[in-house]
């Protein structure tokens, strides 16, 4: 919302951003891009009016956007918005090949956001492309990275406060044998990323994760299933959830069984 | 006449029959006079020979006694006012002694003459024991010929039992002694070094080069553990204390396969619990980055991790040199990645980079090498293939306090040599100019000649103590050591820090080194079957100070030390590990939040009685069973699929 007329994105072309301008940037950069009606739940606004915010935005020199792929166009920023967020990240558009997975991520990001226990207990999730700044961005080349983290604060009047959860985003089926390779370099690294290598994977430190949660495509769903079942002791730590409605590029709500809050953040506005 | 002569013999020979009696007599009579003091040296010349000791120990005992005898005397003189009756005390406390057997109190009797019946049984056990050791030594005790060798042999086994029962007492071998030297063992034998309870090793010493040679099996993973682990505890309780520079230990081990992975994780687990506080096992777990080298350095490695021909070939040689110094030296800076540098080895891509004025020398020497180029980066394209990510970053040496790493020398002889290269050249940089001018680092390198056609182990040697790292060379026997005696010698002959030998079938190279020393050859007389006399001659000959029969030997977790002339012999002491690396963590049982600390070792490699230098050993932490997110889950995404 402006200042004045408490509408968001108005008067982002003259300079002035609102708060929800501000977290919606924030929440644009960590996910490296997102699409039109992703955005308008971000904003809490129609879509029609998250177009019009998208635009100012383009307007400021803050965003690009473009139909890049089936469904709504996408919204990415650019250096001048990277660097009014006080972020130092890499400002490029999307990737064509990646454009589901990173759907598939934020849908799973607003529906866990949108859950009860997340707001109550004031958790944090940790992009990828954080994970990855941290890094210095010179990750080993065998070495995985999360799509993201969940930090719930010491504290929280929730069970599990003062975990930290991975989370993983699961389209397509990888081999059973690298899918388990994956969950068992998750759940035994100790450091946190961009560590020196010595500390990543420290014997007798405890787990930096938790737990980790898949969220699988129907395609994927048998491969991780049977990965988990392979850990064997550690299999107890590995959670498995459809991915929610509307992860489809087009906006389609695909999965069968979604929670309410799922259905909450797919919806198209408020 | 004959029978004057006889007579005279038959009486010289009572003559001396009777002083033979008289003097066994005689002595008789004085032991049981001194009965107290008889049984003391009867029982301490016992334990000396069942425990193996050397005399100098009942000798010290006898020493350590000298302050309960003073204040005894001094009692005694308080008591009785009198210098005198304190001087006559021991013949007053042998007078009363025997006046309490009489009466029947064997106990109290012992009690009276104990404080001058002790150190004195010693001392004379001492004297005895020593005897003893020196006849058979020079092969003039026993009834026998084949005493002196029984003997010996037996006191083997004597010290031996001895050394393995000390180390199976908790606490008694602890990773640094008082003074912080490294303590390898329990001494089974000395010769020529000082005899002690335990074998230790100098920090400085492990800072000179040394040498290990045994077989498979024979320990020596467990010896290498156990100067490792006292190298980085003694190197960071110097440097907490502001005394020295940080320890880095660099292991090459050019062996590969699962057994290195194996002694990798267990290289981890006792390291850290000697205070490293990581350790980085190369290339599986972490990853270096060759490409952090500066450009001329660079260069030359990545000449030397290619295969070269000689003759006409040279040629091609120096084109590639040139090529790879244009593609290096580049002015938008040297690659960043292996890439990177692909990429740059493109005609194409070196014309345009030397395109600007003022790099008219670049541009026409690569006209004229223009052709070769793509020749270039596909022998640069398949060699880095081959060599894997291992190299291409991100990481250096100062991200760990250990770094591990595996070279399959074995496997894929080509590329653990290049391999080699990479890593020492990064691991020399590191040392003079990087992070690492402020660490002390010891490169440890096992069976390294079978990956050192490239880089010699002679100059890696040389090169290593030009940079003032301490370089341990470890091998499975003399050959396997370097490829040539001219290099195995001068390998040995400079291990400044001392030679460790276990068993190996061939230890008389190794055993020279240790010099001799002069020991006596005895014959005796032979009376008759089987009865040698008294009667024979003795001859001084030189013979190895280190026994090349007892090293062949040797049994498993047993070595030689030799060092300066003298050899100890020590039974090592096992490091025992924290928990494996990659346990399997119970069914829903997850460790705490991050953050929290590790366990340590519960009889950790330090023992009770040395504490961990640097970072105090966390405690353990439970593992707390996970909360159900079940409900949180469902909200969000539905129940779970099936």
């Amino acid at each position: 919302m402006n200042a004045r007329t408490g509408k968001p994105g108005t008067a982002a072309a003259s300079g002035h951003l609102t708060a929800r301008d501000i977290a919606a940037l924030l929440f644009v950069a960590e996910m490296y891009a997102v699409q039109l009606d992703q955005l308008a739940v971000v904003l809490g606004v129609t879509e029609h009016r998250a177009r019009a915010v998208a635009a100012g935005w383009r307007r400021a020199g803050y965003a690009g956007s473009a139909r890049i792929g089936p469904g709504r166009p996408w919204v990415w920023l650019t250096r001048a918005g990277l660097a009014a967020c006080g972020l130092r990240y890499t400002a490029a558009s999307p990737a064509l090949s990646r454009l589901a997975h990173l759907r598939a991520v934020t849908s799973v990001r607003l529906a866990l956001e949108a859950t009860t226990g997340y707001a109550a207990a004031g958790a944090f999730w940790r992009p990828e492309r954080r994970l990855r700044a941290k890094a210095g961005g010179r990750v080993g080349l065998r070495e995985h990275i999360p799509d993201a983290e969940v930090h719930w604060p010491d504290g929280a009047a929730v069970a599990f406060a003062g975990e930290c959860w991975a989370i993983e985003a699961e389209l397509t089926r990888k081999t059973v044998a690298r899918t388990a390779a994956i969950m068992h370099e998750i759940l035994t690294r100790t450091g946190d990323y961009g560590c020196p290598a010595g500390q990543a994977r420290v014997p007798g430190l405890a787990a930096r994760h938790a737990r980790v949660v898949y969220l699988c495509s129907p395609a994927a769903l048998p491969t991780v299933a049977r990965a988990r079942a392979a850990l064997g002791g550690a299999a107890g730590r590995v959670e498995i959830r459809g991915l929610p409605p509307g992860t489809d590029m087009t906006g389609r709500p695909a999965a069968p069984a979604a929670g309410p809050a799922a259905l909450r953040a797919a919806g198209p506005a408020r | 006449m004959i029978r004057r002569y006889l007579s005279l013999l038959a009486v010289l020979a009572v003559l001396r029959a009777a002083g033979r009696l008289a003097r066994v007599a005689a002595v008789a009579v004085l032991v049981v006079a001194a009965a107290p003091v008889s049984l003391v040296a009867a029982v301490a010349v016992t334990a000396a020979w069942r425990g193996g000791w050397p005399p100098r120990r009942l000798y010290r005992a006898a020493l350590a006694c000298l302050p309960m005898v003073a204040v005894w005397l001094i009692a005694v003189a308080a008591t009785t006012r009198s210098a005198r009756q304190a001087a006559a005390a021991p013949y007053q406390a042998w007078l009363a002694s025997w006046h309490q057997v009489a009466a029947g109190s064997v106990a109290l009797a012992a009690v009276l003459i104990a404080p001058a019946a002790i150190p004195l049984g010693l001392a004379v056990a001492g004297v005895a024991w020593s005897r003893r050791i020196y006849t058979m030594e020079t092969g003039t005790g026993g009834l026998f010929p084949t005493s002196p060798a029984a003997f010996r042999a037996r006191q083997w086994r004597h010290q031996v039992r001895t050394a393995r029962a000390r180390i199976a007492a908790p606490g008694s071998v602890p990773l640094l002694s008082r003074h912080g030297d490294v303590v390898a063992g329990a001494v089974i034998r000395a010769d020529g070094h000082r005899a002690a309870g335990v074998a230790t090793v100098p920090y400085q010493r492990l800072r000179s080069h040394q040498v290990v040679i045994g077989t498979t099996g024979t320990g020596k993973t467990t010896l290498l553990l156990r100067l490792w682990a006292g190298f980085c505890a003694r190197g960071l309780q110097l440097h907490a204390a502001g005394a020295g520079r940080r320890p880095l230990l660099v292991v090459l081990d050019c062996k590969g396969g699962a057994d290195s992975r194996r002694v990798a994780d267990r290289v981890r687990r006792v390291l850290r619990g000697a205070g490293a506080r990581s350790t980085a096992i190369w290339p599986d777990e972490a990853s270096l980055s060759l490409w952090d080298l500066p450009p001329d350095r660079l260069t030359s490695t990545l000449l030397d991790m290619i295969e070269h021909g000689t003759g006409a070939a040279a040629y091609y040689a120096d084109v590639m040199d040139a090529v790879v110094a244009l593609a290096v030296g580049a002015p938008g800076g040297p690659p960043a990645s292996a890439a990177d540098f692909l990429a740059r080895l493109d005609a194409g891509w070196l014309g345009l980079a030397y395109a600007a004025p003022g790099h008219e020398d670049e541009a026409a020497l690569l006209r004229s090498a223009g052709r070769q180029v793509t020749d270039i980066a596909l022998r640069f394209r398949t060699l880095l293939r081959r060599l894997g990510p291992g190299l291409d970053g991100p990481g250096g040496y100062a991200d760990a306090d250990v770094w591990y790493c595996i070279l399959e020398g074995t496997a894929d002889v080509a590329v653990a040599e290049a391999q080699a290269r990479a890593l020492v050249d990064l691991l020399a940089w590191h040392a003079t100019h990087g992070p690492g001018a402020d660490r002390e680092i010891l490169l440890a390198v096992d069976e390294f000649s079978a990956v050192s056609r490239r880089l010699p182990i002679w100059q890696l040697y040389e090169r290593a103590r030009s940079l003032g790292l301490a370089v341990q060379v470890s091998a499975q026997s003399w050959q396997g050591l370097a490829p040539d005696d001219d290099d195995r010698y001068r390998l040995a002959a400079t291990a400044d820090g001392g030679i460790w030998l276990l068993r190996t079938p061939h230890p008389e190279p190794v055993t020279a080194l240790a010099g001799d020393q002069p020991a006596l050859d005895t014959s005796r007389r032979l009376l008759g079957v089987p009865r040698w006399g008294r009667e024979g001659s003795s001859r001084v000959r030189e013979a190895p100070v280190a026994d090349p029969a007892l090293i062949r030997a040797l049994d498993v977790g047993q070595a030689a030390y030799i060092y300066r002339g003298g050899v100890t012999f020590v039974q090592v002491k096992r490091l025992v590990a924290g928990p494996a690396a990659l346990a399997v963590v119970p069914a829903r049982a997850a460790a705490p939040a991050p953050g929290a600390v590790a366990p340590g070792a519960a009889d950790g490699p330090a023992g009770r009685a040395t504490a961990a230098p640097a970072a105090p050993v966390p405690t353990a932490p439970r593992p707390a069973p996970l909360a159900d997110v079940t409900a949180l889950l469902d909200e969000a995404f539905g129940t779970e699929p099936h």
